[in-house]
């Protein structure tokens, strides 16, 4: 007796299983992850939406409370390094942005610091604040990125 | 001497190239004395590749910072052990680790293939040369270890201090290892299809590269597993990190791959699956290293900044280019005529474990690229962290576990409802007894019940199985139980050292359950003398002391555990470092480790009275676990490779049927030889 169609019916169900899980899971958990200029030309869709955005620590800005464990800081773009930029399309903004980001009950990560790259993984709100669960930095430039974070 | 590398490296370039044209030659028109020159290439090669590694490590020992490696990841201060690490802390020395274990692991099979596979191993070797060009291409033209600096700075920059610790300097060699012993079966399963030979001959001749890799992949994970727990200060080992997962990935196929062999080599079914499976190994051991080493997941710019990412994309695409045609070319010859004869058989639990690893494969697959995919497709980055892959890869993990225990149980071709019953019953009593004992001591995750369960289920399948082979022994041959287990353990290594492992899958992914679904976390700015709980935990911060050195400052903190009721368990020391040439800081957790669960402290902030600081405290139940199964599945591993008498027999019995016999026999009999 030949078993094999009822054999790729099982394989065939663990594969649709698999897939459902991978669809469900994209939908639930997916987040944008931007640059600081991107959200400024996407400000009005993203409110409320769960983001990741890419920027620079704007000198001057940062606030740190230890009592309270918040940390109050504004975000600006990273200046593009690479001049070509082919592969990506470059949202163009007029003049200079920046968000301000309030992360609260966390610490403050070992590498922030003024003028530094970070990851700010939060929510826009109202009057373009950033509330942040997390504030991850990058390695300094001179590091190129390995095994790290 | 940079110009010794230099020279080193070129040299081995044009030797990989020679040793393809000579072996090729060689195994086509039937010239042996070409097949032994390109062996005699292949073990030269070796030697460049082993003269540039050695000229660089002496750079790094000797600071010498006219190169522009030493200058960028070494220092004077820099302890000795960590100049000899940063060897792989960068692009080029990496890839010149790659390369270096590439040569010698050839120069290995060469050796073993010097008599054995002479229709395949030339071509297997020719693979294998074809790979180093690769590397030795991007060595020499690409991104060059010996580049020198124009002036010649008095002091280097320093090892990234994230790297300056015990794990990571272990953690890339293991990895590197796993990797690359990776490209031993895949180019004999190559070399399979180029030749047309393709009966289970690769799969036997390289059996043991394959565990080989698949134990280096288990370490190498692992370290990077305890490297994140230690250094990075979150509390967890794993945050699906792009470099996490292409450290998975090949350990996921890897995985698969020995299962499904061994249906091949019982059954002569699933030759195309295997072959793919290889294939798909190797890939990702290759994609592993493409995305560690180009940063590509980070931004699509880093992919054309670090210069490697098109050299190598376009050498996986071809690499699979040319496997898959050469797959297709090959598949009629490669159609088993054995089938599927029940889904209660071992040959159905293995081939249903193989979807579900390549299944959570493909997820980590595409959660890992999908950021750059859509960034090229829409232009909008979308990225996905760890809750993806946790919901994705949380319930399929289940099915695995379960699969964990039919597998070794359930008969081959079929198995009869009594059959089921005898094997299964006391595993399945001993999963529900403990499913119920769980939730009557007021467990409520659905979750961890079931993961519980199964677990139990699993344990409860390996000691059904030591219980009958051990008494077998006890009854036939009257051995005390201790004798009795130690030589069912020796004589049949590879089975009971794969129930081993499987104890250790289990109890790890206890510690990897417990420690997601049960973690609490305090975060607390205290001053000196002041206290908080975390869990039954009092801890006391009592004060700050601050060491410096010409490499490193750091200031540690004195922290009193107090149990629930009051008396003192121990003083940790969790310290914030600050490395001085790099100007970087740095946390150094402290760890209380018990099998119930780790008290995790971390120093995460200080005042500049000295006398405020802020502390992050994880509790995390069963974490001990995991590194406790990590270990259970070295200790299987090494008994799986434990040479075996028996199973040296059985090659020479099926050996001895082949024309060559007496001369493989000999061959392959003598110690070292396999």
């Amino acid at each position: 007796m030949n078993i094999r169609p009822r054999f790729f019916i099982g394989a065939g169900l663990i594969i649709l299983a698999i897939g459902y899980l991978i669809g469900n899971a994209m939908r639930t958990t997916s987040e944008y992850y931007l640059t600081v200029t991107e959200v400024a030309a996407r400000q009005s869709e993203l409110g409320g939406q769960a983001l990741r955005v890419a920027g620079r620590v704007k000198p001057g800005t940062t606030d740190w409370d230890p009592n309270t464990l918040t940390l109050k800081f504004e975000i600006v773009p990273i200046p593009d390094v690479d001049a070509g930029g082919a592969l990506i399309k470059p949202v163009v903004a007029t003049e200079p942005v920046s968000f301000r980001v309030v992360s609260a009950g966390e610490p403050k990560p070992d590498m922030f610091a003024p003028g530094r790259d970070v990851i700010v993984e939060g929510k826009l709100g109202a009057g373009g604040v950033i509330t942040a669960t997390q504030v991850m930095t990058s390695c300094a430039s001179k590091y190129k990125p390995k095994q790290s974070q | 001497m940079p110009e010794l590398g230099n020279l080193a490296l070129a040299i081995a370039l044009i030797l990989a190239v020679y040793s393809i044209v000579a072996n090729i030659y060689g195994a086509r028109r039937n010239a042996p004395d070409f097949v032994v020159s390109a062996r005699h290439a292949i073990w030269s090669m070796c030697a460049m590749v082993t003269i540039a590694v050695v000229v660089l490590w002496v750079a790094l020992l000797r600071s010498d910072f006219s190169l522009e490696y030493v200058a960028t990841y070494s220092s004077t201060t820099l302890p000795t052990a960590y100049k000899i690490t940063a060897l792989w802390a960068g692009q080029q020395g990496s890839l010149m680790l790659w390369t270096w274990l590439l040569a010698i692991f050839t120069s290995v099979a060469a050796f073993q293939n010097r008599r054995r596979n002479p229709d395949t191993a030339p071509y297997a070797l020719a693979v294998l040369a074809g790979v180093a060009i690769f590397f030795l291409l991007m060595l020499n033209f690409v991104t060059r270890p010996f580049d020198l600096l124009a002036t010649i700075p008095a002091e280097g920059s320093d090892l990234n201090p994230l790297l300056q610790n015990y794990w990571m300097a272990i953690h890339p060699p293991s990895l590197y290892i796993g990797y690359v012993s990776a490209s031993v079966p895949f180019a004999f399963g190559a070399a399979a299809l180029i030749t047309g030979k393709l009966d289970d001959g690769w799969i036997r001749s390289t059996r043991r590269w394959a565990i080989f890799s698949w134990f280096f992949l288990t370490l190498g994970n692992l370290f990077g597993a305890r490297w994140a727990y230690e250094v990075l200060g979150w509390g967890g080992y794993w945050a699906w990190d792009p470099v996490e997962n292409a450290a998975f990935m090949p350990w996921l196929v890897m995985t698969a791959y020995l299962h499904s062999v061994m249906i091949q080599e019982r059954k002569d079914m699933l030759k195309i699956w295997n072959l793919s499976l290889i294939g798909l190994a190797f890939e990702l051991t290759l994609f592993g290293t493409f995305i560690t080493r180009s940063g590509v997941i980070s931004s699509v710019h880093s992919f054309t900044q670090s210069g490697l990412g098109p050299y190598f994309l376009s050498f996986l695409a071809a690499v699979t280019l040319a496997y898959t045609a050469l797959l297709i070319y090959r598949s009629k010859q490669l159609r088993s005529p054995a089938e599927f004869e029940s889904y209660l058989s071992r040959e159905a639990a293995f081939l249903f474990n193989n979807l579900i690893l390549v299944g959570i494969t493909f997820a980590v697959f595409w959660g890992t690229v999908f950021p750059v995919l859509s960034e090229a497709v829409r232009g909008v980055k979308i990225t996905v962290g760890p809750p993806f892959f946790n919901r994705v890869i949380a319930p399929l993990a289940l099915g695995l576990v379960f699969l964990t225990g039919i597998g070794p149980l359930i008969a081959w071709r079929r198995t009869t409802t009594d059959n089921l019953v005898r094997s299964f019953a006391a595993p399945v009593a001993i999963g529900v007894v403990t499913g119920i004992i769980a939730a009557a001591a007021g467990l409520r995750q659905w979750y961890v019940l079931t993961a519980l369960s199964l677990a139990a289920f699993v344990m409860g399948t390996v000691l059904v199985e030591f219980r009958r082979g051990m008494n077998a022994r006890r009854h036939m041959l009257a051995e005390p139980p201790a004798k009795a287990l130690v030589n069912l353990v020796a004589k049949n290594n590879r089975r009971y050292g794969g129930y081993v492992i499987h104890v250790g899958v289990v109890v790890a992914f206890i510690g990897i359950v417990g420690s997601s679904f049960f973690r609490t976390e305090v975060k607390k700015s205290v001053h000196a003398g002041d206290s908080f709980t975390i869990g039954s935990y009092t801890l006391r911060f009592l004060g700050l002391s601050e060491v410096d050195t010409p490499h490193l400052a750091s200031a540690t903190a004195r922290v009193e555990v107090l149990s629930a009721d009051g008396r003192e368990i121990t003083v940790m020391s969790p310290a914030k470092l600050f490395f001085i040439r790099a100007q970087q800081p740095a946390t150094e957790v402290a760890i209380r480790s018990t099998p119930l669960s780790d008290l995790y402290v971390v120093l995460a902030g200080i005042d500049d009275s000295g006398q405020t600081a802020t502390f992050e405290v994880f509790l995390t139940p069963l974490v001990f676990w995991l590194w406790a199964g990590g270990l259970l599945m070295v200790l299987g591993t090494v008994i799986v490779m434990w040479p075996n008498v028996r199973e040296r027999a059985a090659i020479a019995t099926v050996l001895s049927r082949s024309s060559t016999a007496a001369r493989e026999l000999n061959d392959v009999a003598a110690p070292g030889g396999d």
